[in-house]
């Protein structure tokens, strides 16, 4: 299957007077598995939908290859796009829902025939072939039309919300499905999604979007550990963001807090006056000690792996995760304690 | 959503519901029974006597065969039996003809004439079918408006109304909307990522629409369709006004009206028309079990409108204008006709006057009045006994009582002519009490033939305002501590007021104007409703302009109930739409 | 018409000080509400200690219901135009003998009786059958009035023509019994069934005629003479003409067996034969012939008057009784070779008029005796006359309740089947020669 990558040029897009998209630019690299990372109405589905050729024409440039597809109709387009609700066609069987886009290529019966076969055992349903859609579970519809897609060889392969309608353990399951055929096949894939976890466990790359504009692109490691701004260091995994100054102090430098509180600053990416701390980089003691910063447990909540304090310092509510060890004694609400953060590559923004 | 109450519970309700409803009676079941017992001797014994004596030998008495065998034999007969059927088809067929551009272009396109179909869609329904017959033979008759003008200018004339095919045009006309409404919801049903799957597989345009879009509009259109169909193999005044007789429906009328109740014919043509019709709703049924294919999800929208291109635009306009006036035409027909004077032999009557509504007016006062009379009395039995049975049926658990539902809707696959034949032979040999009067030619009967083929549409209607009332809302009221009698009466009848009232509309206006059961059942002038003034007046060379004010009269009575039941509805819509 | 209301405030009106109800006169009849309503709204004004309460049936329903209502009667009047109707109930015992008083009425109306003889039944109208056309039809269509009923049958008229059959309409079987009577049997039938080629339609009621002529549906119908009167009145663009082969038959009215109100159901009667009553008869929604001479003085322009005119209605003289025997059998030959095959019909006769057209010198042999073969194969019947009148053969036809104990011959259906089948091949055999011939 020739891979093609995609680039997406400067895309504006608007529902009548309503601006969804305000000026787009990403490119997506031949294979590579990418996630559109964004709260709902951010613009990731409708990004998709415009690679995919519904919606309202977009000004700019999309190019899938080296062809710009902006004005051109979603069947002329050859990508492969899987809906939310799957949408099979109910009174077509699986064979037939899966043969629809050879029918429509005029592929002839045999071919069709061997290729129905063999996409049905890749995504292992082939003895499915002669069922009616109702009859099929949530994560078998999904694999279906996976299958109904992936057996025309389209350039692009766009998933909207795939896992969405599955429920939580099914979905971790698809998901390594998702990604084992992708490496499989090979196929340029753009995954939307809401779940950080889903686009974290599967994407080469991901871009977060919010308010239609592109917030960040890059692994998931990248955005996690390097966000470009406050919304992507809030919306991947939880930020604890404290306000203040860097100062220095000969070779060492320290971030104080507008409370006063003092942070050692070992190494730091970015600068700016707010610093994000991840829950899990901070431990809480009984005791001060260097680096400390003093607060009161306000809440706990019991997370199963961990245990979560909600701790007033520093002028903020800290959110600090706790490793759950079990016969470790908890820190009781109210308690005076002090925190001590790991700064080692903390991002200042 | 059917709650089963411990049977004290049932009958303590019962007592209560009692008293709100038909006083002086012990319980729930009393009222259950009574219900049926009424249904049975109204619709059950009737149609059984059809069908018994179809089985009998009109000599002898004894069971046979021989009646049908002779019906079958009969040419005439049977190709009445064809040319019943194949108007229905045909009328289905064209009424399809007509609906599918309309129902396409609503839903697949942002058309600013949407509303002009939506009129469509009410406008034939308003004139009972037998009144535009009469006025489309005028504009679509050999002679008629359109072929005087073809044949002066272009020479030829078009057989719009010859024989079937005048039945068709007519029935095609009147009963599409039907066939649009269906069509339109289950092309609105369609979740547009079924469209966009194709799309984005290769496929559009007209293939898109065989392969994925009217397979998935199909249950609806087949609901649609079954409905024509059997409605005009049932209608009697249609092809009666336009002297076709070759039919099922007519000629049943005919030979008992002209050959006397004893003529085994008339009840084996009865027979048919109703095991006909009940074939018909099974095997709709049949096609649909197990396709219900709305899918649209939460949060999914219908099809994806396109914008229309303007060469787009002017064509989806000259076909809903063309539709429309065709639509119109026996409106049309019928208003010109009330207003002319004399319309022989030309394309529009030789001159106007109101004449004819002054004479329909000293003329009909009895028909009117009757026509309030019978069709106030069958709409508010309705709505008693349609609300009666919802209730029983959705909040009890008295046992067999989904029989009455079913008794009561069965109601739908009688032919009113067949209806009328019943009667007539149940009751000619019974006085009405105190009277010397046979119960058959008491006008009350004609009330009850009204009520039991307006039962169906009401009981829909109570049954779906009922179970808007959540049953949470009474629950509610009665852990407040009000009694059953006092939730009922408070809170469950109040909030099913607009659908009861908007059944009651319904079933008046149509009672207003039915023909097929009145015609059998009228024995004396005096005891005429509209309808068959209407038909009266159109037996006399000076009564057709008032037959036809009469007729303006009777779609002026349709349109206002329609209209008035159609508000009642959304204004019950909108005070439910929070609380829901 | 009136509600009980307001006939009980007319009398109130007239009569202040009248005590009780209204006597109550039920009548059965089979004429139209245009017509009863101004001779109701007279008799009532004439005698206003009655009240008229009229119920509407066409003649066979009529005659049905009073057969069947006989045996705890609430019918007075039997008022309908066919006499056989009448002749069917005289012989069923369900008529009452009584004695009318009238002035001015004579016995006969053009060569017919004016009432029973047994006293049982009386004439009040006279009506005639003939030709009603309507004149911008046949300007637009460039044909000529009809004369006689041999013209309806000339192709030109083919398609033009419309008529009721007699099972239908009770003054239509009279129109049929007539030319059968006075032009026979044999040859009365195949008059018809030319006539019959040439038909547009055969439709439901008698008025669906005079209707289809008004609104110009076809040109030409055969209808009873009050129907061209009272359309002409009403202004529609018609005319109406008799033919030399027709009857005039008194329509009547008769007091039934046993009625509730005998002596109202006689003042009734007896108000019809008043000049005043007549005079009602005049009224354009009416247009029926007076059978009191004196009346015609104040009829209106043109108004035939048999009386003075002695060509209408005098070369048939119909045999009521002959009529009455073989009444259902008639209606069920009619519709049979006419009504249910009309469309054969009308294809055979227009390819023999075709064929007559083509070899209208008469030259080639050949092709005239096939088209004579197709003729008699068209007018060829089922029976004579003599089975028709054949008392065991005829009662096949009629729908009374037999007894068990009746000897059961064939059905009627049987025997119409069979008749379908003769009729039904014969017109095909001719149709079949006629093309032939045309192709000669």
């Amino acid at each position: 299957m020739a891979k093609a990558g995609i680039k997406i040029e400067n895309v504006h897009l608007s529902f009548g007077k309503t601006k969804v998209l305000k000026g787009v630019d990403l490119e997506i690299r031949p294979g590579e598995f990418f996630a559109f990372l964004g709260p709902s109405g951010s613009g990731k589905s409708t990004l998709l939908r415009a690679i995919a050729g519904f919606g309202p024409t977009p000004k700019g440039r999309i190019l899938i290859g080296e062809r710009d597809v902006v004005g051109l109709n979603p069947w002329s387009r050859n990508v492969g796009m899987v809906f939310q609700s799957y949408a099979l066609w109910p009174h077509m069987s699986v064979r037939d829902n899966v043969a629809f886009g050879l029918r429509e290529r005029r592929v002839p019966t045999a071919d069709a025939k061997r290729r129905v076969s063999e996409v049905l055992d890749l995504v292992g349903l082939a003895h499915l072939a002669e069922r009616m859609p109702n009859q099929l579970s949530g994560g078998q519809q999904q694999r279906i039309a996976l299958a109904r897609t992936i057996i025309v060889e389209p350039e692009v392969l766009l998933l909207d919300e795939p896992l969405s309608n599955l429920d939580a353990g099914l979905r971790v399951q698809m998901r390594r499905e998702l990604l084992r055929l992708q490496r499989q096949l090979g196929l340029t894939t753009i995954f939307v999604t809401h779940d950080q976890e889903e686009a974290n466990t599967t994407s080469d790359r991901m871009a977060v979007l919010d308010g239609g504009v592109i917030q960040q692109v890059g692994s998931p490691q990248e955005l996690y550990d390097r966000p470009a701004n406050l919304f992507v260091a809030n919306f991947l995994g939880t930020a604890n963001i404290l306000k203040g100054k860097v100062e220095i102090d000969g070779d060492e430098m320290r971030f104080v807090t507008e409370t006063g509180d003092t942070l050692g600053l070992p190494s730091v990416i970015g600068s700016g006056t707010n610093v994000v701390l991840r829950p899990q980089n901070i431990t809480i003691q009984q005791t001060e000690s260097k680096d400390t910063f003093q607060g009161e447990i306000l809440h706990r909540e019991f997370l199963g792996s961990q245990i979560r304090y909600l701790v007033r310092a520093a002028g903020a509510e800290i959110v600090v995760d706790q490793s759950h060890v079990p016969e470790h004694s908890w820190f009781e609400n109210g308690a005076t304690v002090h925190l001590r953060a790991n700064t080692t590559g903390a991002v200042l923004l | 959503m059917t709650t089963t109450p411990s049977h004290e519970t049932g009958s303590a309700l019962a007592g209560r519901l009692q008293n709100t409803f038909i006083p002086r009676l012990s319980n729930l079941h009393v009222v259950a029974v009574l219900i049926a017992l009424l249904l049975f001797g109204l619709l059950v014994v009737p149609v059984t006597q059809v069908i018994f004596v179809a089985f009998q030998d009109p000599a002898t008495g004894a069971a046979t065969l021989q009646n049908f065998a002779d019906f079958f034999a009969t040419s005439l007969f049977r190709e009445s039996f064809w040319n019943s059927f194949y108007v229905s088809a045909m009328s289905v067929v064209v009424a399809t003809v007509i609906a599918l551009p309309l129902a396409y272009i609503t839903t697949r396109f942002n058309f600013s004439g949407s509303i002009l179909i939506q009129s469509l869609g009410f406008i034939p329904l308003i004139m009972p079918p037998f009144v535009g017959a009469v006025a489309m033979q005028l504009i679509f008759g050999r002679n008629g408006t359109i072929n005087l003008l073809l044949r002066d200018h272009v020479g030829i004339s078009i057989p719009f109304m010859d024989g079937l095919n005048g039945v068709i045009l007519v029935q095609s006309i009147h009963y599409f909307p039907f066939i649009l409404i269906n069509l339109s919801a289950s092309l609105r049903n369609i979740d547009r990522s079924m469209e966009e799957a194709a799309q984005s597989l290769g496929s559009y345009g007209l293939r898109l629409f065989q392969r994925i879009v009217f397979p998935l509009a199909m249950p609806g259109y087949i609901a649609g369709a079954a409905l024509v169909f059997i409605k005009v193999f049932d209608d009697l005044g249609t092809p009666l006004l336009l002297n076709v007789n070759n039919m099922l429906a007519p000629q049943a009328f005919l030979r008992i009206s002209s050959i006397g109740i004893s003529d085994p014919m008339g009840y084996v043509i009865s027979c048919i028309l109703v095991v006909f019709s009940i074939l018909s709703l099974w095997a709709s049924f049949l096609v649909m079990r197990g396709k219900d294919y709305a899918t649209v999800q939460k949060g999914g929208g219908g099809m994806a409108k396109r914008d229309l291109k303007p060469a787009e635009k002017t064509l989806a306009y000259g076909v809903v204008i063309f539709i429309l006036l065709v639509v119109l035409s026996p409106h049309i027909g019928l208003l010109l006709l009330s207003f002319g004077t004399i319309w022989s032999f030309a394309p529009l009557p030789d001159g106007y006057t109101v004449e004819n509504y002054l004479t329909m007016w000293e003329g009909s006062k009895t028909f009117i009045f009757n026509t309030v009379l019978y069709a106030g009395i069958a709409a508010t039995l309705d709505v008693i006994i349609g609300t009666a049975i919802a209730y029983i049926v959705i909040r009890t658990g008295i046992v067999g009582r989904k029989w009455l539902d079913y008794l009561a809707t069965a109601a739908l696959a009688v032919p009113g002519v067949v209806l009328g034949i019943g009667y007539l032979r149940t009751f000619h040999g019974v006085d009405v009490p105190f009277t010397d009067e046979s119960l058959a030619s008491w006008w009350v009967i004609i009330a009850l033939a009204l009520m039991i083929r307006r039962l169906p549409y009401a009981l829909r209607a109570c049954t779906a305002a009922l179970q808007q009332v959540s049953l949470a809302l009474e629950e509610a009221a009665e852990s407040l501590g009000a009694t059953k009698r006092r939730t009922i009466q408070k809170i469950v009848v109040p909030l099913m007021t607009g659908g009861i009232l908007a059944g009651f509309v319904t079933s008046f206006a149509t009672a207003a104007v039915e023909l097929s059961a009145t015609i059998m059942l009228v024995s004396s002038n005096n005891d005429a409703p509209l309808a068959y003034g209407i038909y009266l007046f159109m037996q006399t060379p000076s009564g057709r302009g008032a037959g036809a004010a009469l007729g303006i009269v009777a779609v002026i009575v349709v349109a206002i109930g329609t209209v008035a039941s159609q508000i009642i509805i959304e204004r019950d819509k909108k005070l439910k739409e929070s609380g829901d | 018409m009136k509600t009980k209301l307001m006939a009980s405030l007319v009398v109130v009106a007239l009569s202040a000080g009248a005590a009780s109800a209204n006597e109550k006169i039920m009548v059965i009849t089979s004429f139209p509400d245009s017509m009863t309503g101004p001779i109701e709204a007279g008799f009532e004004a004439a005698n206003p200690q009655f009240d008229l309460e009229v119920l509407n049936k066409k003649t066979s329903a009529g005659v049905k219901f009073i057969q069947e209502i006989a045996g705890a009667n609430t019918a007075d009047i039997f008022w309908a135009s066919a006499p056989d109707a009448f002749e069917v109930l005289k012989s069923d015992g369900l008529l009452a003998d009584v004695t009318i008083k009238s002035e001015g009425i004579p016995d006969k109306i053009g060569a017919y009786p004016m009432n029973d003889p047994d006293g049982k039944y009386y004439g009040f109208a006279g009506a005639g059958y003939g030709i009603m056309w309507n004149e911008r039809y046949l300007k637009a269509n460039g044909l000529e009035p009809a004369a006689e009923w041999d013209d309806l049958a000339k192709p030109e008229y083919h398609g033009h023509v419309g008529m009721s059959a007699p099972s239908r309409s009770g003054t239509t079987h009279l129109t049929v019994e007539t030319v059968l009577q006075g032009d026979g049997w044999d040859a009365g039938w195949a008059k018809w069934k030319r006539i019959a080629g040439n038909f547009s339609t055969v439709t439901e009621r008698s008025f669906g005629v005079p209707d289809g002529v008004n609104t110009g549906d076809f040109g030409l119908g055969i209808v009873i003479d009050f129907f061209g009167f009272s359309s002409k009145a009403s202004g529609f663009p018609v005319d109406f003409q008799y033919p030399t082969i027709t009857a005039l038959v008194p329509a009547n009215v008769a007091v039934v067996e046993n009625a509730p109100n005998e002596a109202g159901a006689i003042a009734f009667i007896e108000y019809l034969l008043t000049p005043e009553g007549q005079e009602v008869l005049l009224d354009p929604a009416i247009m029926r012939l007076p059978i009191n001479p004196a009346t015609y003085a104040n009829a209106p322009e043109g108004f035939p008057n048999p009386f003075e005119d002695s060509t209408i209605g005098a070369t048939v003289k119909f045999d009521v009784a002959k009529s009455g025997a073989r009444y259902n059998l008639v209606n069920s030959m009619f519709d049979v070779m006419i009504t249910y095959r009309l469309d054969d019909l009308r294809d055979t006769v227009a390819a023999i008029q075709k064929a007559e057209a083509i070899h209208a010198d008469g030259n080639n042999a050949a092709a005239k005796a096939k088209i004579a073969e197709a003729r008699a194969l068209v007018d060829a019947n089922p029976i004579d006359e003599a089975k028709s009148l054949d008392a065991e053969f005829a009662a096949i036809f009629t729908k009374k309740r037999k007894k068990a104990t009746d000897k059961v011959g064939e059905r009627q259906a049987e025997v119409e089947a069979r008749w379908d089948a003769m009729v039904v091949e014969n017109y095909a055999k001719a149709k079949a020669l006629a093309v032939e011939a045309a192709g000669m």
